[in-house]
């Protein structure tokens, strides 16, 4: 009986004291294996009078039990304890940046070009493009812009030898779409356009918006809904927004929209002019010439059509002040957006 | 159009505010530019008379003057101007003005000499942007009148911008009929009566090209004082106008034009030759005009001639020799209509604009004529004396535009504008605008005035309409459209999904001019002559471009100069080749890459990009296709390309563009220190998608086996994929070159190179034998078509 007390606190001595889950393994084949301490005691068990072994044998069962709860308690502490460790060895600085290519960026301009088509899409709007080298009669004649037309040289122009030129706006896009497609027509044409104009508010590139919707029954009042719907959607802003009468020679009745300043809430400012507002398009019905040139039946369609300056409304959107940033493509200016 | 408030008053005195006149004209059309005043206010400014003058020792311009301003003892003031003389009449600032730039008079000491005031130039009165010299006055001037009220200060210049339809609006008069219509106001117009004619004196007129010229009116004065003062409430009318004074004959041609909108123009009589032609001109002719250039004439320019010579452009521009000089006695005053087609031709070939052809381009109302030479006599009369002869007038009836009625239905104004206008709104409008109408069963028959020569359909009157009414007043409806949903086909690979995904790779949109330097585009592109522009912008920017690498190696060159040594950059947009007599202009998609690899970072080491940088985004491109199949690189040729880093990019047989590293030549011309690559392929011809076909994945155990072989150096990795490709049969899913290698350990002239061969079977699981079968086959291949070794 000695010899078991002895034994379980020599054993209770080591197992506590165990360092590793390996020693700790050692220790329960030592006591509890096959071969191990205990099960020879039991072994051992025949050896002893009848009249003692029940009571030594529960002796042996009850210590056994101790040993077991004491490696299991131990065993649990020290695989806590490797976790911690391996833990506290992995642990590392997570404010550092991850590993990564760099972002790229979409330049201002084409971001207003995918928002405008988003939003016109909306409304059934088909997204066509055309030839930036251009004829005459496209550019001009077709749109109601004979040769002698005071408007002709409103918009100076950039020539080639063989008469042709670079368009001076997105219009001829409408004249080469409605010739090959009868109404109801519901397009938008965006690129880039050319002046011979290079100064603090003028570049001899820029870009423009154009839209035209020719059906039966199409109205001044359809296209004031339509672009009011637009501005407000594109800036998401009920900005207030003001039609003026004007002259295009394409459509007639023509008019200005001009919006309430994005930057003062028409207080007046330099963006503005003081005005409190901003011009943002041009739009009208388009003109009985027009549909004449390419063979629609003014009298059974009537049609819109609008016209806008991309960069512009890029740069309202924006908030930018230098128009020639965005054909400078400074890099560090392009990731901003 | 600039025009003084105060002479507009003359005209029409709508009862509304300056403000809201103008905010009805900017509604209406007409918008207002600026609204500026003449002057800011001024007292103590007075009209003074230089009686003496003398020149100040030891000053370079300073004189002593002794000035009379009509009360108390003269004062004595030290003036630097040029042309201040013993005699004039000038403004003079007196102690205490407060001049704009802040000045106050005080009388001091100038060099040692006591002065009491200032001599002022307009723009010490803040009249004019700079000083040229003393204002003077007529002799007529009262001394002591305070200038501010002298010369009607109290005035505003009104900008109004005049759209090309509205050539009636040049003037005074159109303004106020213009003014009169939006606000309901009469105007009060000057009386201009005919003047009688003292003289019988006239020259034949003939019109010999009727369809260009329909009407002239005609007038001889004789006698005249050529050398006269314009008075100075002229000269100050001109000048608010954006016009300076001339001579007074010249001023008042100025003036009536401005005040009725009739251009006109006064020859030297003594110059005429026995009357007045108007015709095209003759075979070499040539004619020294006002601005003193001399041009050979072109036999469709409209010419006034006598009997030997041109005299003037029509309507564009007089002739020096025929001009009215200060010693001229004798005038002939034109006032004609010439068709506004001719005008606008003639001066945009001679690249002449005046005032005068201005206002013909833009048509001018051709029933104007003898009321603006009736008014131009009156006031020469006034000013430089003479005596008239009796007006001529010949006119080609047959030739004059004619104004008929349109006819204009109700229901139509509701089609075009979405909402109905009352009948009787629609009828005061057009009373308000001054036109004539006749009721007729479904609306009315509308006569326009001659003025408005920019209206000729129904719909240019509706727009009167509206512009009257007020656009802005339109409802803002949405008619019941029938919607259809456009066809959105996975058959093309939208641009959008290109940059967007060309952004997420790292790379940055650049919007370059596709006009470009043609030295720079040579470089780039030298296989293509670029199309030039006849009128380039600046030099540098003379050709449009035959790829977009110019605006990319510009756009690379712009940041390298600004520490930004990392580039990634692309662009969108035609280049424009020129083939024969036309022009092919393809959208094309082009990229750049230059510096480091990567962003610098903890993570990664550092290395520089290079050409499988490229190539490996590039691919990603491609395959959005999912037909990555079809797209082979292979080893090319291009001039400004590296040749042993090129790649000609090919789908199915067909060239889709190049990839490669810019050649060290053009690397060393345009000054750049670093490797650049790029790219460029043809939208047109990439953007074909295919839509993916779901084939079930195999529930069998991919095998993978790795072969490394030794294969000369010249081997494109390509063919040896192909060649294990068509060896090894469909169970081979994916061959991966995962290292190619040259150097120690591989023989001389060869290379390295280790693949892996990635084996499934669709429907069983592949047996070890089968395996080793067909692997000994594609060994067998590689070594057939390409000599290879297998590496041990």
């Amino acid at each position: 009986m000695d010899n078991l007390d002895h034994l379980l606190k020599s054993a209770t001595k080591e197992i506590t004291n165990a360092e590793d889950l390996k020693s700790l393994d050692y220790y329960r084949v030592h006591y509890l294996g096959k071969k191990g301490v205990l099960t020879e005691s039991l072994k051992s068990l025949g050896q002893l009078p009848p009249e003692e072994r029940p009571a030594m044998g529960q002796k042996v069962n009850v210590i056994k039990t101790q040993i077991q709860t004491l490696i299991e308690e131990r065993e649990a502490l020290l695989q806590q304890n490797q976790i911690a460790t391996q833990l506290a060895k992995e642990s590392i600085d997570v404010t550092l940046s991850g590993r990564m290519q760099s972002m790229g960026s979409i330049h201002p301009v084409t971001q207003t070009r995918e928002r405008i088509e988003n939003l016109f899409r909306q409304m059934g709007f088909v997204t066509k493009d055309g030839p930036e080298v251009e004829d005459e009669h496209h550019n001009f004649e077709a749109l109601n812009i004979p040769d002698t037309h005071p408007a002709r040289a409103m918009q100076d122009t950039f020539y080639f030898e063989d008469k042709t030129l670079l368009r001076t706006h997105t219009s001829p896009v409408q004249i080469r779409y409605m010739k090959n497609t009868k109404p109801p027509i519901r397009m938008i044409a965006m690129g880039r356009v050319y002046r011979r104009d290079f100064d603090l508010t003028h570049t001899p590139m820029f870009h423009q918006v154009e839209g035209l919707m020719v059906e039966e029954g199409v109205s001044f009042a359809d296209l004031r809904s339509t672009l009011t719907q637009f501005l407000h959607a594109f800036f998401e802003a009920e900005l207030p927004i003001r039609f003026r009468s004007s002259y295009f020679p394409f459509t007639e009745p023509s008019a200005e929209v001009d919006m309430g300043c994005v930057a003062c809430s028409q207080k007046g400012c330099r963006i503005c002019k003081n005005t409190g507002w901003l011009e943002v398009l041009g739009c009208g019905m388009v003109h009985p010439n027009v549909f004449k040139f390419v063979d629609i039946d003014s009298e059974k369609y009537t049609g819109w059509a609008f016209g806008a300056g991309l960069d512009r409304l890029t740069m309202l959107r924006y908030g930018m002040t230098d128009l020639r940033a965005l054909f400078e493509n400074d890099v560090r200016f392009l990731g901003q957006f | 159009m600039k025009v003084s408030e105060l002479w507009l008053q003359e005209w029409i005195r709508p009862a509304l505010s300056r403000d809201k006149v103008c905010e009805r004209m900017t509604m209406a059309g007409l918008e207002i530019e600026s609204v500026t005043p003449v002057a800011v206010p001024l007292a103590k400014v007075i009209v003074g008379k230089v009686t003496h003058v003398k020149k100040l020792p030891d000053t370079d311009r300073l004189s002593l003057c002794e000035v009379d301003v009509g009360r108390g003892a003269p004062l004595s003031i030290v003036c630097g101007a040029d042309n201040v003389k013993p005699g004039v009449r000038v403004p003079t600032a007196t102690e205490g003005a407060v001049l704009p730039n802040n000045i106050t008079i005080k009388k001091s000491q100038i060099r040692g000499v006591f002065s009491e005031g200032m001599l002022c130039s307009a723009y010490d009165l803040g009249m004019a942007e700079k000083s040229e010299g003393l204002i003077i006055f007529p002799d007529d001037a009262p001394l002591g009148a305070e200038v501010w009220d002298y010369l009607q200060l109290n005035d505003t210049v009104i900008d109004v911008s005049i759209t090309p339809n509205r050539g009636d609006c040049l003037s005074v008069m159109g303004l106020a009929n213009e003014i009169s219509a939006l606000t309901q106001t009469k105007v009060t117009a000057p009386d201009i009566q005919a003047v009688k004619a003292t003289l019988s004196d006239t020259l034949p007129v003939v019109l010999q090209a009727p369809q260009k010229c329909s009407h002239y009116v005609g007038r001889i004065i004789k006698n005249v004082k050529a050398d006269a003062m314009t008075p100075i409430w002229m000269q100050e009318r001109l000048r608010r106008s954006g016009q300076r004074s001339i001579s007074p004959v010249v001023d008042v041609m100025n003036y009536v034009m401005l005040e009725l909108g009739q251009p006109m123009h006064a020859f030297d009589l003594a110059t005429i030759s026995n009357g007045i032609h108007v015709r095209t001109a003759n075979e070499s002719e040539k004619l020294a005009l006002l601005d003193g250039q001399t041009v050979e004439l072109t036999l469709d320019t409209l010419v006034i001639a006598d009997n030997q010579k041109p005299l003037a452009i029509a309507g564009v521009m007089g002739g020096l020799d025929s001009s009215v000089t200060l010693l001229t006695k004798d005038i002939f005053l034109e006032s004609a209509y010439f068709q506004s087609q001719t005008i606008a031709h003639t001066s945009r070939s001679y690249h002449l604009n005046s005032e005068s052809s201005y206002r013909f381009e833009r048509g001018v109302d051709s029933t104007l004529q003898v009321k603006a030479i009736e008014r131009a006599t009156e006031l020469l009369l006034k000013i430089v004396g003479g005596e008239p002869g009796p007006v001529i007038d010949v006119t080609e009836k047959n030739y004059l535009p004619t104004i008929k009625p349109i006819h204009l239905r109700e229901a139509r104004v509701k089609v075009i504008l979405g909402m109905k206008i009352a009948a009787s709104e629609i009828e005061n409008i057009f009373t308000r605008l001054g036109f004539h109408f006749e009721k007729t069963t479904d609306g009315w028959n509308v006569t326009a005035t001659p003025a408005r020569s920019d209206i000729s359909l129904e719909v240019d009157l509706i727009e009167e309409i509206i512009r009257v009414y007020g656009a802005d007043r339109v409802p803002t409806v949405n008619s019941a459209y029938a919607m259809k949903i456009h066809p959105l086909s996975a058959k093309k690979l939208p641009l959008a999904t290109l940059r967007h995904t060309l952004s997420n790779l790292g790379y940055q949109e650049i919007v370059t001019y596709t006009f470009v330097d043609k030295k720079t585009q040579l470089l780039l592109n030298p296989s293509h002559d670029p199309k030039p522009l006849l009128n380039p912008i600046t030099a540098d920017m003379d050709v449009m471009r035959t790829n977009l690498w110019p605006g990319l190696v510009k756009t690379l060159i712009y940041n390298l100069n600004r520490q930004q040594n990392r580039i990634r950059l692309f662009e969108s947009g035609l280049r424009f080749v020129p083939q024969g007599t036309t022009l092919l202009q393809e959208r094309v998609l082009s990229g750049l890459i230059s510096g480091p690899a990567f962003p610098p970072q903890w993570g990664i080491a550092s290395r520089q990009s290079d050409f499988f940088d490229l190539k490996g985004d590039l691919q990603v491109l491609l395959n959005l296709t999912f037909a990555k199949e079809e797209f082979t690189f292979k080893s090319g040729v291009h001039p400004a390309l590296h040749p042993g880093q090129t790649a000609e990019i090919f789908r199915n047989e067909k060239s889709v563009g190049f990839i490669g590293g810019l050649h060290p030549t053009v690397l060393q011309m345009l000054s750049l220190p670093q490797p650049v690559f790029v790219f460029e392929v043809a939208l047109e011809l990439i953007e074909d998608a295919h839509q993916p076909k779901a084939i079930e994945v195999s529930k069998f155990p991919e095998i993978r086996r790795d072969i490394a072989i030794f294969v000369d150096r010249s081997v494109p990795v390509e063919a040896i994929s192909g060649t294990i490709k068509r060896s090894a049969g469909e169970w081979l899913q994916e061959v991966n070159v995962f290292d190619v290698y040259q150097g120690k350990g591989v023989p001389e002239n060869q290379k390295s190179i280790a693949l892996s061969l990635t084996l499934q079977h669709a429907s069983r699981t592949l047996v070890d034998d089968e395996v080793v079968k067909l692997v000994e086959r594609v060994i067998v291949a590689l070594k057939d078509d390409f000599a290879a070794e297998l590496r041990k």
